[in-house]
């Protein structure tokens, strides 16, 4: 008995050892733990980048690192939506975040609002070159927070239209150099739909809505702001949703599905199967999925997505990511600057982050020829002009309730259980209750 | 027979439980002083971690207390409680709560006991199947999310090539609402199987061996002594293991937060995800916090019960 | 005579075919239960391209995705910090809770019942419903993002108070009692007579504190926002986002991940079983 026990006790010993041995390179952080002061020196950057993205991203790093060999960069990719904001927020207010952080440009100001990110000051950022004036306007003044600048957008990643090129020519959509010809309004938007249903002999398009939220909301802002209506007002504490436009918005897709043009139910897994294996003319949903296609070597090309209701002023919904730096327990001049020097390292590399589909809006290579001649991300780029982003609130902004909210209603009119006004009222209702809620921020 | 009778006072005073006798070893003024040093750590602690956040989380409950503000931030009165019940975020999450608790308890429970009255029986090997059904218990639910949903993988897992040798077509697992609950209990089932099936195996172990020989030799067969001895010789570990176990189900976050984050739509949002969701990504600590004493008054209901029963069944043994 | 010789016979014939079916079945379930562990070896000793196709054939092995588990990951950090936080929370709940049971056991003191329900009424409390002023406990003392945010908490556990009276109580007293004839503090009889003969109890209670905190999620979760300051479960949930569709490699972390407690498991086996099935804890 005594004997086995120090046997046991022996080997749990060795096997310590071991591990001691082996986590040698973790030992200070992990003691670091133990203490309430803990520097390691590192540059941590988090970011939310997973698939393509993510590989595009590491590849960014990657030039950074051998550019600053004397950094140590320390890139962390969290799983993206609520928990990545979640855990970057409790960093923060828990004294620990990370140098540089990327957050979505409509998630930012609320992270201001709760006061978790650095100002950046003018003079700062002039001193790294990064001056108002050398981005995309739209973008660069829709993250202003009362005046103030607390994020540096890297790109505008808006809703578009894919659509195969090969059902389109034979559908005659196709211009002489084989282009989508541009269409307009209801009557052209539902023609290109059905031209493209009789060469599939199934559907025109899809959009996902099944089990899916973010994409309904997507294309439904994306409508109802070409028509010109707001959701929100006042911070998010007034609900200002137009019944007209919203109705008009919500009976056209409606149509969509009840017509056959679209299919019912459809998921996002499914939606993207569909346009893959080329069963479909039209997809719709955010660039980023170039690279599926890509990969899947499908005949596609993408455009901006229609201008179906808008006439003279075009919108459409999008979102960008932004570098951000959370706030620090002690301000230091020197960390700073290696922050900016390392976002803008991040900008001048725009062309490998643009491969993924994303609107660059660093201007140096926004506006260049090169640029130009990227195909087909140059098609849709103005979409960042027109950039129509989730209005403000504490309970706004990209994978937030206020899209599950909308997104859950909006895909009830698709699925054909639930009438426009039904879906008007159950958001209003719904928002509404979020908007008395005193704001926590 | 009355030195038996000071012999039992004597060991009833170590014990604690009226302390009549004087004793000469210990003086007779007690051991305040000692015993408070004795005490002193745990209470402390127990007073810092425990009983002083209770007192706090439920003042907090009554504000409008936020993450990422100093102070309590005004107060909400009852507004955080009339918000709750009022709205359906929060029964929705408590349903699936239930659901959860509902989908998994029957199955832990009649599993756990059958497979220990299996195993009982067999007399080698108990080492393997204890391995087998206890391991799973023993990783992280991490560990345990991660394979799982790799199995659960839409077209390329296990379950869905399986199923489809078969000629059966699949559900979403976890994609679809009406599935995704059903396949976290499944692997919940899985996971904590093996806590169960040690309790009944040792609640077996300790019935007398005679009692099933003398019901052998009045010729009852296996099935009628199970019958007859084993499952009102259990009675109180079943009681034990069932209120366990409801109490653990209800409990549940790591499993949904791992697996589902609450969806497909909110579809297994916990009451304890609620509390997260709320709290920690809406920062919204004043609302989290009436929330969680909502929950804590749930628990309180559990336990309760849990009492009732066991008082019930010391009455009648 | 030969009538009940033959009736014994029968029974027994019976009784060993019931056997026999029992184990056939208990066999199956324990395969059925083994499947999910196996399938996970399996897949992560395969390439990341060959695990799209659904076979348990290994025409590949490998153990790359080990390596880059190891690599890519803060694997040893977490493990560090797992094996920190989870052996001071074993040691503090076994010091701090049989200290106030020896008292409760042993002492006599005012208001002792009194303690001893305000103590067990604890056990009620869950501390799942304390995450909200945990967390700004600890962001007002400044102590988020540390161990000692994981590890307080648990300490004052009432359930190992009780386990350790339980165990007292049912201690033979001789020995003390001469020990305290002879001028022995309560402290040198703690220490030197009662806690090593309740090694069963100490090691019940330190090895199931050590799994559960090595196990827990959602207290660590909120408080350990870093990645080189997460425990295993942390980093497991919070990371995977990085592996993408890798299924090679997510499975490898999971077995990495898994690997230190199946260790403790094998090594500690009877206490931890015996620990259930004596005091019924639970998470």
């Amino acid at each position: 008995m005594a004997v086995s026990r120090r046997r046991l006790l022996g080997v749990a010993a060795a096997a310590v050892g071991l591990g001691a041995s082996g986590a040698l390179g973790a030992c200070s952080s992990v003691v670091g733990g133990l203490g309430a002061e803990r520097d390691t020196g590192t540059l941590d950057f988090w970011n939310l980048f997973g698939g393509g993205d993510g590989v595009r991203m590491q590849q960014m790093l990657d030039g950074y690192r051998s550019a600053h060999p004397e950094v140590e960069l320390a890139a962390v990719t969290l799983a993206w939506g609520n928990p990545y904001y979640t855990k970057l927020s409790l960093a923060t207010v828990g004294d620990r975040p990370p140098e540089v952080a990327i957050s979505h440009l409509t998630r930012m100001k609320n992270l201001v609002r709760a006061d978790l990110l650095e100002e950046l000051l003018p003079d700062d950022l002039a001193r790294h070159g990064m001056s108002p004036d050398k981005f995309n306007r739209r973008a660069w003044e829709a993250g202003l927070v009362d005046g103030k600048a607390y994020a540096i957008p890297i790109d505008t990643h808006p809703f578009v239209m894919f659509y195969n090129t090969e059902i389109c020519q034979q559908a005659g959509l196709l211009d002489a150099d084989g282009k989508l010809k541009p269409f307009e309004g209801e009557a052209g938007f539902v023609d290109a739909m059905r031209r493209a249903k009789e060469v599939t002999g199934t559907f025109g398009g899809a959009v996902a809505f099944t089990s899916e939220t973010a994409t309904p909301w997507r294309m439904f802002q994306s409508f109802y702001a070409q028509l010109g209506g707001k959701m929100l007002a006042e911070d998010g504490t007034k609900v200002v949703i137009d019944d007209a436009k919203a109705a008009r918005a919500l009976e056209f897709m409606q149509g969509l599905t009840r017509d056959g043009l679209f299919p019912n139910p459809i998921d996002y897994q499914g939606s993207i199967a569909m346009f893959a294996n080329g069963e479909i003319g039209f997809f719709f949903q955010g660039e980023w999925e170039i690279t599926t296609f890509q990969t899947a070597k499908l005949p596609f090309s993408m455009t901006l997505f229609p201008n179906v209701f808008g006439g003279g002023s075009y919108a459409v919904q999008a979102d960008s990511h932004t570098f951000v730096l959370p706030k620090q327990p002690h301000r230091d001049q020197a960390r700073l600057d290696r922050s900016l020097t390392f976002v803008r390292s991040m900008l001048d590399q725009s062309r490998t982050w643009t491969e993924g589909g994303h609107v660059p809006l660093w201007l140096p290579f926004a506006e260049s020829p090169e640029f130009a001649r990227m195909s087909p991300q140059s098609e849709y780029a103005s979409a960042a002009d027109s950039a129509a982003y989730d209005e403000d609130g504490w309970y706004s902004g990209s994978g937030s309730n206020f899209e599950i909210i909308t997104g859950s209603a909006i895909g009830d009119v698709l699925a054909g259980a639930a009438t426009p006004q039904q879906a008007i009222a159950q958001m209003r209702g719904n928002l509404e209750q979020l908007a008395g809620t005193a704001s926590p921020l | 027979m009355s030195t038996q009778t000071s012999a039992q006072t004597d060991t009833d005073a170590h014990r604690g439980i009226a302390p009549t006798a004087p004793r000469a070893s210990a003086g007779t003024l007690g051991h305040g002083r000692p015993a408070a040093g004795f005490l002193a750590p745990f209470v402390v602690l127990y007073l810092l971690f425990i009983i002083g956040p209770a007192v706090y989380g439920l003042i907090l409950s009554f504000t409008n207390a936020s993450l990422v503000k100093p102070g309590l931030n005004g107060f909400a009165g009852l507004g955080n409680y009339g918000e709750a019940l009022g709205s359906a975020a929060f029964w929705s999450s408590l349903w699936h709560t239930l659901w959860f608790t509902i989908l998994t308890t029957p199955p832990l429970v009649i599993l756990g006991f059958l497979l220990a009255l299996l195993a009982n029986r067999v007399a080698r090997g108990r080492w393997f199947f204890r391995l087998a059904f206890f391991a799973p218990y023993i990783l992280p639910s991490a560990v345990v999310a991660l394979i799982w949903m790799w199995l659960y993988t839409p077209a390329l897992g296990l379950l869905d090539t399986a199923l489809a040798k078969v000629g059966m077509t699949p559900p979403s697992w976890l994609g679809d609402a009406a599935w995704a609950m059903p396949s976290l209990a499944i692997t919940t089932v899985w996971w904590t199987l093996g806590f169960n099936f040690v309790l009944y195996l040792a609640g077996l172990q300790e019935i007398p061996r005679d009692l099933y020989e003398a019901a052998a030799m009045d010729g009852a067969g296996p099935w009628q002594q199970i019958r007859s001895i084993t499952i009102p010789m259990l009675g109180r570990t079943t009681t034990l293991v069932a209120v366990l176990q409801v109490i653990a189900s209800l409990k549940v976050f790591d499993q949904m937060y791992l697996m589902t984050a609450g969806g497909p739509n909110f579809a297994t949002r916990s009451i304890l995800q609620l509390v997260y969701d709320e709290g920690f990504t809406n920062f919204r600590v004043g609302y989290a916090a009436a929330v969680s004493m909502l929950f804590f008054l749930v628990v309180l209901a559990v336990s309760a019960v849990w009492f009732t029963l066991v008082r019930r069944q010391e009455k009648v043994v | 005579m030969t009538s009940t010789g033959v009736t014994m016979e029968r029974i027994q014939s019976r009784e060993r075919l019931f056997n026999r079916i029992c184990a056939g079945v208990l066999i199956a379930f324990a395969l059925l239960w083994l499947l999910p562990l196996l399938w996970a070896v399996d897949t992560a000793l395969k390439p990341n391209e060959e695990t799209t196709r659904t076979t348990w054939l290994i025409d590949n092995p490998t153990v790359d995705a080990f390596t880059r588990t190891f690599r890519d990951t803060d694997m040893w950090s977490w493990y560090g910090a797992s094996f920190i936080i989870s052996s001071l929370t074993a040691l503090g709940v076994v010091v701090v809770a049989s200290m106030a049971a020896f008292a409760i056991s042993r002492m006599r003191f005012r208001h002792k019942n009194l303690v001893f329900w305000g103590i067990l009424a604890g056990i009620m409390i869950p501390g799942q419903v304390l995450i909200v002023p945990w967390f700004r406990e600890f962001d007002a003392v400044n102590l988020l993002n540390t161990y000692w945010a994981v590890i307080l908490p648990q300490l004052p556990a009432a359930i190992a108070v009780f386990i350790f009276k339980q165990f007292f109580d049912g201690l033979p007293r001789d020995l003390e009692e001469a020990a305290r004839m002879d001028g022995a503090s309560f402290f040198r009889v703690y220490r030197r007579i009662v806690l090593p003969l309740a090694r069963p109890a100490v090691a019940a209670v330190a090895i199931f504190t050590f799994v559960t905190t090595w196990n827990d999620l959602l207290w660590p979760l909120l408080v350990l926002s870093n990645p080189d300051l997460m425990t295993v479960p942390v980093g497991l949930a919070t990371v995977q986002g990085a592996f993408g569709i890798r299924y090679a490699d997510t499975m490898a972390s999971a077995i990495l991940g898994a690997i230190p407690l199946v260790a403790v498991f094998l090594l500690f086996q009877r206490q931890i079983v015996q620990g259930i099935a004596g005091s019924g804890l639970k998470g």
